[in-house]
């Protein structure tokens, strides 16, 4: 019946989440009033009238009211404001936890292997003041004032897609080690540098930087780019510590412990040496000629590799590169077979590409983003699919036939990053780390779902550029995107609805991006 | 048939299948069956290249501990927007009837491509509805069916759950509830409000259904379609006869919409709605088709099923879609289908996009949920979602359309619908309370002014 909530029945139960409620409507009151009105005289009538509004004032206080709407809204939207808090509060109590352990530990030693970083970056903090946040936000130059209050809640700033629904089974948890500010003050990224860059000084060890970036990259609290930011700032603060440290002395020398500081000057050079042949420390004001000469030697040194520019790579002896590349017979048969003069460009940027490609895979193992087994799955299907694509592209087949590639991908050779990837694979075969014990799992399949994951990605790399081009956005929005993939792919592990192995595909074919 | 996905710059294409893109075609999407797995991948795969228009979830597991998948498009994945409307397609409840399953993957692939290429009507539909994508509700009786070795598929096997349930026999019967209603006075929608513990507690609900009433239950869906296989027309509630006679007529109180949606269904499809279609067995009995649809009761009394419990749980209208007179055809029609039924699919997604809509709140502007709203002359009240949201579907017409909420004073309105798009009609609602202290303070005053007057 459709008119039932008109009932004349007077019981009104709070009636928040019931159906069969009573409304009461303007109706009932009246017919009731006007009845009683119709039996007494006038004088008496108003007595009674006043009195049974009160009476009905008084009965209809049982009501719901409309601050029962705003308890709707309260209930609906409880999520959004008490979850958030609680979130914050744990992780600070983390945070805070973390920090007074932090006092208690024994200093760093060089000795320390990476997953002891936390203390380090906490006995970094207390290095200054003791009491201040063991994290390390670092947006360094540019938008630090932006970037820190959201590193303060890292529940916040890792969840760019809110989600709020009830089909959604449970949210992230948070990263126990996310790092948070205790005392409120926030750190600077000029603070962050400097204090990096003491360390360094105290320490007499450039380790101390590598150890704490590559905590951080590991964490995912800072990108690629920042990293190399964060390398140029700290070798600048660097530079200036050595100098002002050094001017110091000679003034100090010049008054009496000559001894002294003659000593602390020598030890000075030799601590140095390391760092100075990357950073060429002169005294003064020869910082960029540093950067660009730390670019150019990192060549050399095998251990510590970062990203750089084509540009700077193209200066590298190409004979150099093709020692590392023999490890690749397709690739090595395609750039002999470029051997003439007309291929000469293609030859030197595929020369290119492949040594950037190492440096990629180098660093990606050393900071833990991929395993060894996965970049040797890499490898091998790229080596294929490099036999492959020549065969279709050039038309002619690259000496012995490569069985495994036939997996029906088309791919384009100008499209870096698919190149890249697909490089990265046949890199790895370079790196295998021999203390790795599990083995790889099917190939084939891995594969195949390595392949349809790349295409999907690219499609929407390339639809991400294309309507940033439009919109007149820049590409900044790419690690973001980054950031919030990798969360999504943690979430939908847990949920099961992508394997592990599925997600870790997913997030290397991001990083590599 | 060769797998084989031309991508968006490839000039030449791939040795051994010549398969030609035309612009804004379905070249980017491969025909052919998906397993579990491959489903998996199929959704996982139309995330990554449109991750900021979907999400990925599940709404539990299948007796044998598949995930039942549902892949969400809109604008904003993963939340309910206030005001838009909440669409889902099911498919595959029964395992063998393989056709819909494959439809729903190839669309979710179609409106991720077609976004991505800027087609302004898949844009906007995306930007203004909440689309679910449930390719399986029924992966454990896919799998049984696929499984079976050869061309010709049994008519039976697969269809059940792992459990030999026929979900579409297994939700609670609120068809008879509501005909005793209809008889004897109660309640004309959201019967299932006592039930949810009963629901809970049923041994005899199958898995998957527990998931499928829960998820109704969560999301405030508008409108909604299940897709079949086994013959080839558009069917809309009630799908059990009043009388419980095998075959009757059983109108619902919105039988003019359901006609309507319908329609909107059969008429995009050129097998369905082809007047001289011949029946898919000789012996059928189409009796009841006509412009390619039919009510359900009028076809066959089915009791138990998932397109009237939507309807008389919720407020989602549903309607089942038989969309092959084969059940699990061969791979190679596959494309085939996806063309007859694919202008069918996006249009029928549109139609939510009808009737009123709006929001109810009080006078200070908070959201009222639960709030009922009642259209003179049909016996079917819709309920407000928790920003006090609501849409009502209705056929074109001139409508009284009535707001309230216990506590509050009842708004009528009077429209006129156009056939689309949706009209925007708001309600504030006053409080009783509210009344009460103005007529209080009224007769405070005019009591004041007596007793000055006569000297009291």
């Amino acid at each position: 019946m459709r008119r039932g909530r008109f009932s004349t029945s007077r019981s009104c139960p709070r009636i928040q989440h019931k159906q069969s409620a009573c409304t009461g409507t303007s109706t009932d009151t009246s017919w009731t009033l006007g009845l009683f009105w119709a039996r007494m005289g006038s004088r008496t009538a108003f007595v009674v009238l006043v009195f049974q509004l009160m009476v009905l004032s008084g009965f209809i206080c049982a009501f719901p009211t409309p601050t029962a709407s705003a308890t709707d809204k309260t209930v609906s939207n409880r999520q959004l404001t008490e979850e958030k808090p609680l979130k914050e509060q744990m992780a600070e109590a983390d945070g805070v936890k973390a920090a007074l352990q932090s006092i208690e530990t024994k200093p760093p030693t060089a000795s320390e292997d990476l997953d002891s970083d936390p203390d380090e970056l906490k006995a970094l903090a207390d290095t200054h003041q003791p009491k201040e946040s063991p994290k390390v936000p670092v947006q360094v130059g540019h938008k630090v004032e932006q970037y820190i209050p959201d590193e303060s809640d890292s529940t916040k700033s890792r969840r760019l897609a809110e989600d709020y629904d009830s089909t959604k089974k449970g949210m992230d948890q948070d990263e126990p080690e996310s790092f948070h500010q205790v005392d409120g003050t926030l750190l600077t990224a000029e603070d962050i540098v400097q204090k990096i860059a003491n360390k360094i000084y105290e320490e007499d060890d450039r380790g101390v930087f590598d150890r704490i970036v590559s905590k951080l990259l590991k964490l995912g609290l800072i990108t690629d780019t920042q990293a190399d930011n964060l390398e140029y700032q700290v070798a600048e603060a660097l530079q200036d510590l050595i100098t002002t440290n050094a001017k110091n002395n000679e003034i100090t020398d010049a008054d009496d412990t000559g001894k002294d500081t003659r000593g602390q000057e020598d030890s000075d050079a030799n601590l140095w040496d390391s760092p100075q042949r990357r950073y060429n420390a002169d005294e003064g004001d020869e910082e960029e000629e540093a950067e660009d000469e730390a670019d150019a030697e990192e060549d050399d040194t095998a251990d510590h590799m970062w990203d750089r520019d084509t540009q700077e790579v193209n200066e590298v002896n190409p004979e150099d590169g093709l020692q590392d590349l023999q490890y690749f017979p397709n690739f090595y048969r395609l750039l002999r077979s470029l051997d003439s003069e007309r291929d000469t460009q293609e030859r030197e940027t595929l020369i290119t590409i492949m040594k950037t490609l190492i440096d990629f895979v180098k660093m990606m193992v050393k900071y833990g983003t991929i395993t060894p087994e996965e970049g040797v799955s890499y490898l091998e299907n790229l080596d294929a699919m490099i036999a492959m694509q020549t065969k279709n592209k050039l038309g002619k087949a690259l000496g012995s036939a490569d069985a495994t590639g036939a997996n029906g991908k088309n791919m384009d050779d100008d499209d870096n990053t698919k190149a890249d990837a697909a490089k990265m694979q046949k890199e790895y075969e370079n790196l295998k780390d021999s203390t790795k014990e599990e083995q790889p799992s099917s190939e084939t399949s891995r594969a195949g779902k390595a392949e349809t994951y790349l295409e999907a990605i690219r499609k929407n790399i390339e639809w991400l550029k294309k309507h940033n081009k439009e919109e007149g956005k820049d590409d900044y929005d790419l690690s973001k995107l980054k950031d919030f993939m990798d969360q999504q792919v943690d979430a939908y592990i847990q949920k099961g609805i992508i394997a592990k192995d599925e997600g870790d595909t997913i997030k290397r074919i991001y990083s590599s991006l | 048939m060769c797998a084989c996905r031309v991508g968006l710059d490839a000039v030449e294409t791939h040795g051994g299948c010549a398969q030609v893109r035309e612009p804004g075609s379905d070249g980017e999407i491969s025909f052919e069956y998906h397993r579990y797995e491959e489903l998996r991948k199929a959704l996982v795969s139309v995330w990554l290249q449109c991750p900021t228009i979907t999400r990925i979830y599940t709404i539990g597991e299948s007796f044998e501990g598949r995930e039942l998948l549902v892949l969400e498009m809109s604008d904003n994945p993963g939340t309910h927007e206030p005001g838009e409307p909440e669409f889902k397609y099911i498919a595959n409840m029964h395992g063998n009837e393989a056709v819909g399953r494959e439809l729903l993957i190839y669309l979710a692939q179609y409106l991720c491509n077609q976004y991505q290429q800027g087609n302004e009507t898949i844009i906007d539909l995306i930007h203004n509805t909440r689309i679910h994508l449930m390719p399986s509700m029924n992966p454990d009786g896919f799998e049984k069916a696929a499984s079976q070795p050869g061309e010709i598929k049994d008519w039976f096997v697969g269809r059940s759950n792992a459990q030999g349930v026929d979900l579409n026999r297994n939700f609670p019967d609120l068809d008879r509830i509501i005909y005793i209603n209809e008889r004897e006075g109660g309640a004309n929608n959201h019967l299932l409000q006592n039930m949810k513990k009963a629901v809970d507690e049923n041994t005899k609900l199958a898995p998957e259904t527990k998931a499928v009433v829960h998820w109704i239950m969560d999301i405030p869906f508008v409108l909604s379609a299940n897709l079949h296989g086994g013959d080839v027309v558009a069917n809309y509630p009630y799908d059990e006869t009043r009388t419980g006679s095998t075959h009757e007529y059983s109108a619902s109180p919105d039988d003019v919409m359901f006609k309507s949606l319908a329609r909107a269904y059969s008429i995009y499809n050129p097998v369905m709605s082809d007047p001289h279609r011949p029946p898919c067995r000789k012996n059928d009995d189409d009796s009841s088709f006509k412009d390619g649809i039919t009510n359900g009761g009028a076809w066959y009394s089915v009791p138990g099923g998932m397109q009237d419990f939507n309807y008389l749980s919720s407020n989602c209208f549903e309607i089942t879609l038989e969309l092959s007179c084969d059940k699990f055809p061969n791979e190679d029609t596959l494309k085939t289908y996806w063309e007859q039924n694919r202008n069918s699919l996006v249009n029928y997604i549109e139609q939510v996009h009808r009737g009123v809509k709006g929001f109810v709140r009080d006078l200070q502007g908070n959201p009222i949920s639960n709030a009922t709203i009642s259209v003179e002359g049909i016996d079917h009240d819709i309920t407000t979602a928790k920003d006090g949201d609501y849409w009502r579907l209705l056929a074109p017409g001139n409508y009284k359309v009535a707001a309230s909420a216990p506590g509050y004073l009842t708004v009528i309105k009077k429209v006129a619908v156009p056939y689309s798009p949706a009209t925007r009609v708001d309600f504030e609602l006053e409080s009783l309370m509210e009344r009460k202290e103005e007529e209080r303070e009224e007769l405070m005053d005019w009591w004041k002014m007596m007793s000055e007057t006569l000297n009291f």
